[in-house]
């Protein structure tokens, strides 16, 4: 991080609204894929960000080093994300069986249906591994970069996307073979 | 190290997505030459990722997403007042954070100070910030009730005329004096309102003598004169231009001066003068040119011859300056006060209730007139007229009483002669004071009581006795000077003397200083004699000493014989035995000094003596009968009882033990109540102070898992 960054992260802490829509316009992307990779609903993510940045606004005084805001905003939308996706986990087993079987049947194309594989598939992943899956392939981020805006140590990314990854491999074997 | 084998999955997913340094590429490509299984997961991991990033190119979001993220934080979080930001900035910074601890510490301090009863320190500071705004307000308040007072309550025309009316039937005389009066208030309080009401009282002799007219409070007639004043040539105007002209004017709201006061002049002169009688004519003469008179003349004739004495005289207020002045040729002028006493307020009081009494004094007449045939309402009310009337009388005696004293101002003068301090004579007077010691106390006392003579008078006796038997007396007697020695003399050979005290007093009579012609006399002696019982005498010499003998109350018993015999006497005793057979007798004995000897010798046939302290009083400067006073001697006789006491042994220790093991026990209880109740009042806030760490540890904490 430069120190014009963290010059920007200063002043956003110490109340000033304008670093602090500089912050908003720069993390708004990657919060949105944070969320829109827990949640995979681009509107509930859009609400997701927006409460993360005023919820941020409102306590930004808890924040004493301005190195760790990027972190700690992203903290703050995961958390929001897992809360609605909790939510939405207790409506009803059967019309998520119906929402299922309506997308199951019918005429898809091929393409399709492997894309709602992979979209179950990663939906059994960890939340966090999830947020760092959406970085990497909707903000084609590079590993440094996630790293520090999900607020994780040096390297830590690599073993994540990796188990990520490999996990996903293993439940889509046979959709993958069939796309070679 | 683990090989690439073993991170297979992380070099993988690291590889598809262009993260491998170039040393991690070329060790894979070698190893996925090498292991089929490895090639095989890394075609896969080629097809996943191509998967994930066609399931995640439709969802970027749109071009604009930015600026309504941007438009829905301004609408959900809008800019807040300059003061609650700079509140929050506040908070934050370290130097409010320590400041907030120090009040809160500072805080605790100050409860703990209160719930230990110490004084706090604020009283002061609110004192003196109290003390002033409620003065201002009272001369406010005084203020606009003398302009309301003057402005609203102010009667129509007619009534002021009649007023004008009484005011031309009043005494010209005492005007003139009021009007005397409201020149030196004047001069007094420096008001322009009464310098206007003066100048309206010269000018027009039908002033109003206002304060008969209306039973008004104290504030009132001033404004009430100055209303008067203003009003004389303008007799028409009307109540409501009245009220116009003197509500507002200054010379109304700002005077408290009063035109029209009673005031009681009084003065009093010290004069030391040559002769007395002439100075009571001079002063007479200077009376009568000041309308004045004499009221009373007293004298007195001191033991020298002088003359002293106290003259009253009443003078018209007006001409007391002159008169005092006057004075000052009759002779030194030694001391001189001049005070004014202010009636009014009293004065106008009185005259509203005497106003009241007759009012209802009317009331009652007509009732009586009415003439009810009731005769206990008759005798009611005739009753009742009777105790009004009677109020009515006081009353208007006292308006008269301070009229009298307004109108005269009184003079006292006391006159003392010139050398007044030189005395005629001195008195020489003996006081002596006498202790006995006495055999029998009763007895002596009554010795002295016969010596009882025209010339030898006894003044107080009293004899006492104590519910402890002791007896003890005290005379006092007056001789004449010529039988003085021998009396005292025949008084000290009753007893042993304690201590004699003779006091010579020269005294002047009529003055102070030294005189040479004057002659000296011997006036009484008093002697005041106590006496006391042999017994309460200290003794020369005290003895102690002990005897250990087998038969202890055998012993003691010989004891006492051999002290009779020696014209000893035992004065307390006492026999005891311990629990482990010892046996003590006490015995305490008084004998002359002269059988001291005699009586030591005889004691060693009791047995052997033991710890002989002899203890001895000097008193170089009296003068004693050493012969016949006092010796003490303490005995203690003791036998040695059983040598091993039952308090020892298992059992006796074991008991100990426990005994000393409660004690503690109970002390170390006492100890934790003292502690909680010095910790219990602190409980509440070090709870507080718990509460707050832990949820800031707990924020810290969750932030940090974050």
């Amino acid at each position: 991080m430069d120190s014009a960054d963290r010059d920007m992260f200063r002043a956003a802490i110490h109340g000033d609204r304008e670093a602090f829509e500089m912050i908003i316009r720069t993390m708004s992307r990657p919060l949105f894929a944070i969320a829109f990779g827990i949640l995979q609903n681009r509107e509930e993510a859009e609400d997701v960000v927006q409460d993360a940045f005023v919820k941020a606004w409102k306590s930004r005084w808890r924040v004493r080093e301005p190195e760790k805001l990027q972190g700690w905003i992203s903290t703050i939308a995961r958390h929001r994300a897992y809360d609605i996706l909790r939510r939405r986990r207790t409506v009803p087993l059967d019309e998520q069986l119906q929402e299922f079987a309506a997308a199951g049947n019918g005429s898809e194309s091929p393409d399709d249906e492997r894309h709602r594989q992979v979209r179950s598939a990663l939906a059994t992943l960890p939340e966090l591994y999830r947020s760092a899956v959406a970085l990497r392939y909707l903000q084609n981020m590079d590993y440094a970069t996630i790293e520090q805006t999900l607020g994780l140590s040096n390297g830590a990314l690599r073993g994540i996307l990796g188990r990520a990854l490999a996990s996903m491999r293993k439940r889509l074997k046979p959709a993958l073979a069939a796309m070679i | 190290m683990p090989t690439i084998h073993d991170q297979i999955d992380e070099v993988l997913a690291a590889a598809v997505h262009n993260e491998l340094t170039d040393d991690e590429r070329r060790a894979l490509h070698v190893h996925l030459v090498e292991c089929a299984e490895c090639r095989a997961l890394h075609k896969e991991e080629q097809l996943m990722n191509k998967a994930l990033g066609e399931i995640f190119t439709d969802e970027k979001p749109d071009f604009g997403f930015e600026k309504r993220m941007l438009y829905a934080f301004r609408r959900k979080a809008p800019p807040r007042a300059s003061v609650a930001v700079f509140l929050v900035n506040l908070m934050r910074s370290r130097v409010t954070q320590l400041a907030a601890a120090a009040i809160l510490l500072l805080a605790l301090f100050e409860m703990g100070r209160f719930l230990t009863g110490e004084e706090m320190s604020i009283p002061f500071f609110r004192e003196s910030r109290l003390a002033s705004p409620p003065m201002a307000m009272n001369g406010q308040a005084a203020a606009t009730d003398l302009v309301t007072s003057g402005g609203a309550s102010f009667f129509p025309d007619k009534q002021g005329d009649a007023f004008v009316e009484a005011g031309r039937k009043s005494d010209t005389e005492r005007d003139h004096n009021q009007a005397q009066e409201a020149v030196r208030s004047k001069s007094e309080l420096g008001s322009a309102a009464s310098v206007q009401a003066y100048r309206a009282k010269e000018g027009s002799p039908a002033t109003t003598d206002d304060k008969r007219g209306t039973p008004l409070t104290s504030g009132q007639p001033a404004a009430l004169l100055a209303r008067a004043s203003s009003n004389v040539p303008v007799t028409s105007a009307s109540a409501a231009t009245n009220a116009e002209e003197i509500g507002p004017s200054p010379s109304a709201s700002a005077q408290r001066g009063p035109a029209n006061r009673k005031l009681i002049r009084n003065a009093r002169v010290d004069l030391e003068v040559r002769n007395f009688e002439e100075a009571v004519q001079q002063i007479g003469g200077f009376a009568s040119e000041a309308r004045g008179y004499i009221a009373t003349s007293s004298s007195d004739k001191q033991e020298n011859g002088k003359l002293r004495g106290e003259v009253v005289v009443k003078v018209l207020p007006e001409n007391l300056d002159d008169f005092l002045e006057k004075l000052r040729g009759v002779g030194d002028l030694k001391n001189q006060i001049i005070g004014t006493d202010d009636v009014t307020k009293q004065y106008l009081d009185t005259d509203a209730r005497l106003k009241n009494a007759q009012a209802m004094e009317q009331r009652l007449l007509e009732v009586l007139k009415r003439k009810s045939d009731d005769i206990n309402d008759l005798l009611a009310v005739e009753k009742e007229l009777g105790r009004v009337r009677e109020q009515i009388e006081q009353m208007q005696g006292e308006l008269k009483f301070m009229d009298t004293q307004a109108q005269f101002a009184t003079v006292t003068i006391a006159l003392a002669e010139k050398d007044m301090d030189v005395p005629a004579g001195f008195l020489l007077k003996e006081r002596a004071q006498l202790a006995l010691y006495a055999q029998d106390v009763e007895k002596s006392y009554n010795q002295i009581k016969a010596l009882a003579s025209p010339k030898i008078q006894i003044t107080n006796a009293t004899l006492d006795r104590d519910n402890a038997g002791r007896v003890s007396a005290r005379i006092s007697m007056l001789i004449a000077p010529e039988e003085s020695d021998a009396v005292i003399a025949k008084v000290k050979a009753l007893g042993r003397v304690d201590k004699f005290q003779l006091q010579t007093e020269r005294v002047a009579r009529g003055g102070q200083g030294m005189s040479e012609d004057a002659k000296t006399e011997r006036d009484k002696v008093q002697l005041n004699v106590t006496i006391a019982r042999e017994e309460q005498e200290a003794p020369l010499q005290q003895t102690t000493l002990r005897v250990r003998a087998s038969s202890v109350s055998e012993r003691a018993k010989e004891l006492r014989n051999l002290a009779e015999k020696q014209n000893g006497r035992v004065r307390a005793s006492s026999f005891a035995r311990d629990p482990n057979g010892r046996e003590f007798a006490n015995v305490s004995l008084r004998v002359p000094m002269k059988n001291y000897g005699s009586l030591m010798q005889s004691l060693g046939a009791l047995g052997k003596l033991e710890n002989v302290s002899v203890h001895r009083e000097e008193r170089p400067d009296a003068q004693i009968d050493e012969a016949n006073a006092p010796a003490d001697i303490s005995i203690q006789v003791y036998s040695q009882g059983k040598i091993v006491p039952d308090n020892t042994g298992v059992i006796a220790t074991l008991r100990r033990t426990l005994a000393q093991g409660a004690a503690a026990l109970m002390w170390s209880v006492q100890l934790i109540g003292v502690a909680l109740a010095f910790l219990l009042p602190w409980l509440l806030p070090i709870a507080l102070i718990i509460w707050g760490a832990r949820l800031i540890s707990r924020a810290r904490a969750s932030k940090r898992a974050r």
